[in-house]
């Protein structure tokens, strides 16, 4: 980490006034208080929907107008704009455009009133909702059941810095003894403060920002009353639950910061900004969840400071309008759905895209792939995707293939879609600034590039290939242009990527932008986009909008098209609509590890939830230790890749000597096996927006003891609980459990029982944790599907038939799932799919003699009550074309008595097998006991129930 | 359902036979691995019941059993279980037989027909390469008797050397006791003092200067390391701002831009150039000191005939020089019978050339035994398994430089030499490795050991490590590279043939059998 390379707030200008803003409020005290004010007079309601406008004044500029907007959605999200109206410029107020999947439905049932002081509005099934906009000083309210939840402007720091001219805003000269008229002149001081602290041009480390609009930015305090934890706005390496940045007992001493940034060996525990920006909080306590999605694009400061009960946020951004949703909750899982309700889910991706990924800076011919997909079948170990780095391209000009080292691609590309395999290649947004490239020249010729602050011809800045230029996808322009040059053929003469095929993933990556010798390794500031809008306005949006317009690309290369991979470095609100993530250059450590996966859950909680970091560590040379952790880390993460640096050495997981090639052999056939249950995870995602990788709290939302929790995880709603050793040497690791339930190794079938009486808080158990063990444990009460044949990669195992992991709860009943599609194409959502309901329960006086254990199997598409599969037919074409596929065997877990009989069906018997243990309600610890049913031969796509007599 | 014994080996097949179990009910078997009795019908049933796979020789059940097609026509292959009803129809089961019925066609005769084509094709070629190694075997003996025979020679001429040494330095003993003296009294004068104060003001000036050349050079190297070889992945732009200083201030054109004007550097009258500073430098200490004394004294010596010291006349008045010279005479003729001063001045540069004889003498002996030496090690590797192999076959390679014209850079080998990279548009080239090894991973003498060499301390990477390379040899009829590639940074792969390795064929024994 270079910290010379990146602005601390003291060095940002804004940041400087918006902290002195807040300092100078905390030292006022009682006395503060917020200048801006709503002219009761202005608001005018909206005749048929939830929705009103009124004017702001400040009392600091009675001259300048500002307009606020309200609107609450039908789900119950309040949204409150801010803008000024009339003023000598327009301050950006597209982000919100970029960020929603769609323009938000506002409610037409509920309706605002409007009282003396303030107006109002209560909602919600049980009308416990209420959203209160104060006149003066201007402050709004969310309550729940009378309890504040949250609160803008709570602290007065709400401010936004109009547009001035210089002359106007030059400081009048005061005549020597006229102290009335200094005062006059100074009251603005006690909020503004005396300085005009870099309004007009900033210099910092090598850089000048010319600053052509002056001060613009934006100020507001969001106050959580009562949640003294608060999550998310990701990217940041540092816990899930946030550390403060004020106060005595601050975690850090910078604020939390939003600016996509390209930083270098990147600290494992830091404030700084790194590659994405999602400026969603949620704030948590026992009862209530609720968050804010602060919908700006500039950069953005977030200071972070507790109270006795709550939390208090400070947010400061460079420009733009204030855009902010609150999101009423009260669970974390409804506060997802509201947010994906705005910026979209996750779709659902390409099965391929959920195996193992191998990469490395590079693979350097088509041998070098060829070798590598040789070896890594020579050990049997599978693996979907091969991808290559940059040094693919001739001169670092992307598309265009080294022909001295990749003298054949389609060829090699064809050689990994013999077996099902994809190969995933880089293309970044900086263009070789070289006539005779095309795809230079082309973007060139539409100016459709990046333009310095002159606002004409082409910015300049160094990367990859020296020289480069930028592609401005703001401009609608480039949107045709870069579907062109997907095409594997070319139409009307234009240059297309016709050395490449229809199955290619795509890999974005530098898009923050990096810029290797701009201001903070990116754009300068006052560079200007499509519109003329400044870079400062849109750099939180602009890797957004990159891996956005390669995604509609792909989708647009084939007919019927497939369902796109791009992995994206950089990325915003909504970006979760796109692709994966990954969490950029990390560092082969141990910290790196650990921070990695804190990374990714924190990136679930907003919204994108197909991330995971590179295995292994970008940079270094891990030893096999940390690679076998590191592949367990892998296993585990939503998106699975291995790669390293160009400057490391080569660590396949073939290369690694026993016993640790056998440990990660297993660990990929674990992945493998357990497909069907991330691929169902990765459907309820795209349906809910739910997390696949769900902390503590989320799960069990009113355990206290669980709230702080981030080195363990559940993946989805399988009941698989997971915790990855990330330290060296570890032979046991302690798991929590909030839950009074019995929960099961899923290695070696171990009980650890629900405490004997119901006890409000959880308990932590011992799990074993050498090297070639992983500590997952599955809830009871849960069905796990799993395939456990091994193939070479995933499509391979289509016709595979399942396993069924049946954890009894300790009343004797589980649930669960399994999702199935032809895992590319787009007929899912015509309904082409298979959706099972798993169940068990023990009935009949258990498992006493005569008792009765039923598993059963259901169509969860007609029968599971939801909404949310629109178009169904139990006999479409893909749930036929796996009608064969079987449930080979099922390992009933917790079973404490020997059976006397298993049918299926109420007829046939089949053969089972007993392994002596504990069942379900046992109160002590030990071997659970197992029943391990013998190919009873039922149908995946079909209805069946198996009963098993004691 | 498979047959019971689809996809079991002919070795195995035997055991593949139901067992009546002693109840009576029913047909079983047993676990190739002895660890469990299985119901018969659970025999390739596709559900996996033993632990080591055994049961299920036809399905892809058990996940790490091994399944066998027979192939008729061609050879019988063994393929891992996973590869068994995925869909794919694999290259090792021409027959079809690893996935359901009618999946895979059977193209075992067309593959048969190939593979022995292939297989003829390449036996020519090992019959052909191996008579060429048996060439470079017999080159190997031609060359044992070459060495044996000079060994004989070399010791003989070392033996006549030392002798003339012994003589020389005998001669150069007496000649130099003759003249140290008087030698010595003349090394006292100040000119000579103030020669050899000059001579090691000029030796350390000069030793100084190559320093900083050498300096320079190793600076310059380093730049141009930078400047080629500098990873731009640590984004660094302090490392681009010292590529373009250094292009500059060499005036090399920069990177990635079109070329600048050369700027010709001025050059002052009257200077020396670098070269001719060089040049006479060396000349000026190289020449001998003594000799040069001796020089001296003689010309200085023409008109007076005289040592300067003895020259008092030119101190004393007029009218006593008559009698000082009558006195001088004497006093030389006495000294000279004394022995204390030489009659004649060549007394000293005949011990000059004593010496220099037997210095020539003794350098003559050094290189012969150096010689001797160099023949006694190239004849202990001639058949050493870690040096040009038990026959020597590789002997016959030894220096051979075998070049790959990549567009960019020209790959050159030289065997158990030196390995380099030279580019082709101009610039520096880089020593990819000198000869360390052949392949570690293998017991030396084994034709595995061959097949690989290691060129290791090359270069050194910037900000990575010294460049290294491993040639991967197979056999072929000509000595040639074939492939070069970076698999990791600095470590370079090139693949190659030669006949050295083509071992002969066996008559009668078929490979493939």
């Amino acid at each position: 980490f270079k910290s010379n390379d990146f602005k601390t707030c003291a060095q940002s200008g804004f940041c400087r006034r918006g902290r002195a803003l807040s300092a100078r409020a905390l030292a006022a005290d009682l006395s503060w208080r917020s200048p801006y004010s709503i002219d009761p007079s202005s608001v005018l309601l909206a005749p048929d929907q939830a929705s009103f406008t009124a004017s702001v004044k400040s009392a600091l500029y009675p001259e300048v107008n500002f307009g606020l907007d309200l609107r609450l959605h039908e789900d119950g999200v309040v949204r409150v704009r801010m803008d000024e109206i009339g003023g000598l410029r327009k301050r950006y107020d597209e982000a919100a455009n970029w960020a929603l999947v769609a323009p938000p439905r506002i409610s037409r049932d509920i309706s605002w009133k409007v009282g003396k002081n303030a107006v109002r509005a209560v909602y919600g099934e049980k009308k416990n909702i209420e959203v209160i906009v104060e006149f003066e000083p201007v402050r709004v309210v969310l309550l729940r059941d009378g309890v504040e939840q949250i609160v803008l402007n709570d602290g007065g720091l709400l401010h936004m810095e109009h547009f001035r001219t210089k002359d106007d805003a030059e400081p009048v000269a005061i005549p020597e003894g006229e102290a009335q008229t200094t005062l006059q002149l100074n009251n603005r001081a006690w909020f503004e403060g005396e300085e005009q602290d870099a309004w007009w041009e900033e210099s910092w480390s090598t850089w000048t920002d010319s600053k052509p609009k002056g001060p613009e930015s934006l100020s507001l305090d969001v106050t959580f009353p009562n949640h003294l934890h608060v999550y998310g706005i990701p990217q940041h390496a540092t816990n899930l639950s946030l550390p403060t940045t004020t106060g005595p007992d601050a975690g850090y001493t910078d604020p939390y910061r939003l600016y996509n940034s390209d930083v270098f060996e990147y600290l494992p525990s830091s404030p700084v900004s790194l590659y994405g920006s999602v400026p969603l909080m949620h704030a948590h306590n026992a009862k209530s969840t609720v968050a804010i999605f602060n919908a700006v694009g500039s950069d953005t400061w977030i200071d972070i400071g507790r109270t006795e009960t709550g939390t208090k946020t400070h947010w400061i951004s460079e420009s733009g309008i204030l855009d902010v949703f609150l999101l009423p909750g009260p669970t974390p899982a409804d506060i997802i759905a509201q947010y994906t309700r705005l910026t979209g889910t996750a779709p659902l991706p390409a099965h391929w895209a959920l195996g193992y990924h191998q990469c490395r800076w590079n693979y350097v011919s088509s041998d070098d792939v060829r070798s590598v997909q040789k070896r890594l079948d020579n050990e049997d170990m599978p693996v979907d995707a091969f991808w290559l780095d940059i040094e693919y391209s001739e001169g670092h000009k992307y598309f265009i293939w080294d022909k001295k080292n990749f003298p054949d691609p389609v060829e090699m590309i064809k050689d990994v879609e013999a077996l099902e395999r994809r190969m995933v290649v880089i293309v970044d947004p900086h263009f070789k600034r070289d006539s005779s490239y095309p795809v230079y020249k082309a973007a060139s010729e539409l100016d459709a590039l990046v333009k310095p602050k002159s606002g004409s011809g082409e910015y300049e800045g160094w990367c990859w290939p020296g020289s480069s230029s930028w592609v401005d996808f703001f401009n609608p322009a480039s949107w045709d242009m870069w579907v062109s040059f997907f095409k594997t053929k070319s139409v009307d003469g234009q240059w297309s990527w016709i050395e490449s095929t229809e199955n290619v993933g795509i890999w974005n990556d530098m898009n923050e932008p990096s810029v290797f010798n701009g201001p903070e390794i990116s754009m300068p500031r006052d560079n200007v986009h499509y519109g003329g809008w400044e870079h400062r306005d849109v750099h939180n949006i602009n890797g957004m909008l990159f891996a956005n317009q390669t995604y509609n690309a792909l989708m647009q290369r084939s007919d019927p098209p497939k369902r796109p991979f791009v992995l994206t470095r950089s990325f915003y609100a909504g970006s979760q609509r796109f692709g994966a993530m990954w969490t950029g250059d990390n560092v082969g450590t141990w910290e790196h590890m650990a921070i990695g996966i804190k990374m990714v859950l924190a990136n679930g909680l907003g919204g994108f939830g197909f991330g995971g970091s590179d295995v292994g560590g970008f940079f270094g040379n891990p030893d096999p230790e940390m690679v076998v952790r590191w592949y367990a880390v892998g296993a585990f993460s939503p998106f699975f890749r291995a790669h390293a640096h160009i400057d490391a050495k080569r660590r396949e997981p073939y290369l690694l000597d026993e016993p640790y090639k056998s440990i990660l052999r297993d660990m990929l056939r674990l992945r493998y096996a357990m497909l069907p249950v991330w691929y169902t995870a990765f459907k309820e995602m795209s349906t809910t927006g739910i997390p696949i990788l769900r902390p503590q709290y989320v799960v069990f939302p009113e355990d206290a003891e669980g709230f702080a929790i981030d080195d363990q995880f559940y993946v989805g709603s399988s009941g698989l609980l997971v915790k990855p050793v990330t330290t060296r040497g570890a032979t046991s690791a302690s798991v929590y459990l909030s839950d009074p339930q019995i929960y099961y190794d899923y290695f070696t079938s171990h009980a650890y029982p629900a405490p004997a009486k119901k006890v409000t808080h959880g308990r932590t158990v011992t799990v074993p944790a050498a090297l070639h063990e992983i500590p997952l444990l599955i809830q009871g009460g849960s069905i796990v599907p799993t395939r456990e044949r091994p193939r070479r990669s995933s499509a391979l195992m289509r016709h595979d038939p399942f396993t069924l992991r049946v954890a009894l709860s300790t009343e004797g009943s589980a649930t669960g799932g399994v999702y199935l599609d032809d895992g590319e194409g787009y007929g899912y959502t015509n309904g082409e799919f298979v959706w099972r309901e798993f169940g068990a329960e023990t009935k009949k006086g258990g498992w006493g003699k005569g008792g009765e254990l039923k598993i059963w199997s259901k169509d969860r598409a007609t029968q599971g009550g939801s909404n949310d599969v629109a178009v169904y037919n139990p006999a479409n074409v893909f749930a036929k074309s796996v009608s064969g596929v079987r449930v080979e065997r099922m390992i009933v877990l917790g079973v404490g008595s020997r059976p006397a009989l298993v049918s299926v069906n109420g007829g046939s018997t089949v053969e089972w097998e007993w392994q002596e243990g504990i069942g379900s309600g046992a109160t002590t610890e030990g071997k659970a006991g197992v029943l391990v049913i013998r190919d009873p031969a039922v149908g995946i796509t079909s209805d069946w129930q198996i009963t098993v007599v004691f | 359902a498979v047959g019971k014994t689809h996809g079991v080996p002919p070795s195995h097949v035997a055991k593949y036979v139901p067992t009546t179990s002693t109840s009576g009910v029913g047909q079983t078997w047993t676990c190739l691995d002895g660890s469990k009795q299985i119901s018969w019908n659970a025999v390739n049933d596709d559900y996996c019941d033993c632990p080591d796979g055994s049961d299920e020789p036809g399905t892809s059940a058990c996940p790490n059993g091994v399944f066998f097609c027979k192939n008729v026509g061609h050879i019988g292959s063994t393929i891992p279980s996973s590869r068994v009803n995925d869909g794919l129809c694999e290259p090792e089961c021409c027959d079809g037989s690893d996935e359901a019925p009618g999946v895979c066609p059977d193209k075992c005769k067309d593959v048969g027909e190939e593979y022995r084509k292939v297989m003829e094709a390449e036996r020519k070629l090992r019959k052909t390469g191996s008579k060429i190694r048996a060439s470079y075997i017999a080159f190997a003996h031609k060359e044992k008797k070459r060495l044996e025979g000079g060994l004989v020679d070399l010791e003989q001429e070392i033996a006549t050397r030392e002798k003339e040494v012994e003589r020389l330095r005998g001669i150069a003993k007496r000649a130099e006791s003759l003249s140290a003296k008087e030698l010595e009294r003349k090394k006292q004068s100040p000119l000579y003092q103030s020669l050899l104060t000059h001579y090691t003001a000029l030796k350390s000036l000069q030793h100084e200067y190559k320093q900083h050349l050498e300096r320079e050079k190793a600076l310059g190297d380093i730049l141009d390391a930078l400047r080629t070889g500098y990873n731009p992945n640590y984004q660094d732009m302090a490392v681009l701002e010292a590529v373009r200083g250094w292009e500059t201030l060499a005036g090399l054109p920069r990177i990635n831009n079109s070329p600048k004007e050369d700027k010709k550097e001025d050059e002052e009258d009257g200077l020396w150039s670098a070269e001719r500073i060089e040049r006479e430098l060396n000349k000026l200490l190289n020449i001998d000191h003594v000799s040069l004394l001796l020089e001296h004294e003689k010309v200085v010596d023409e008109p007076s005939s005289q040592s300067i010291l003895l020259d008092v006349t030119a101190y004393l008045p007029d009218s006593f020089i008559p009698p000082y010279l009558a006195f001088r005479e004497k006093l030389l003729s006495w000294l000279e019978l004394l022995g204390i001063k030489a009659g004649s001045s060549d007394t000293s540069s005949e011990a000059n050339r004593a010496r220099q004889a037997l210095s020539d003498a003794e350098h003559s002996l050094k290189l012969t035994q150096e010689e001797l030496q160099t023949a006694h090690e190239d004849l202990s590797d001639l058949f050493n398994p870690e040096g040009f192999g038990t026959e020597g076959e590789w002997k016959k390679l030894d220096g051979l430089c075998l070049e790959k014209d990549l567009g960019e850079y020209t790959y050159e080998v030289c065997l158990f030499d030196e390995a380099r990279q030279k580019p082709n548009k101009g610039g520096s080239s880089f020593s990819l490795g000198k000869f360390t090894s052949w392949n570690k991973l293998a017991e030396p003498g084994t034709p595995e050991y061959y097949t690989r060499q290691r060129y290791t301390q090359g270069a050194k990477c910037w900000n990575g490590p010294q460049r290294s390379l491993e040639l991967i040899l197979t056999c072929g009829t000509e000595n040639v590279l074939l492939t070069v590639s970076e698999p990791e940074k600095c470590e370079y792969q090139i693949t190659g043939t030669t006949p050295a390795l083509c071992l002969p064929v066996e008559d009668g024994k078929r490979d493939e059998l």
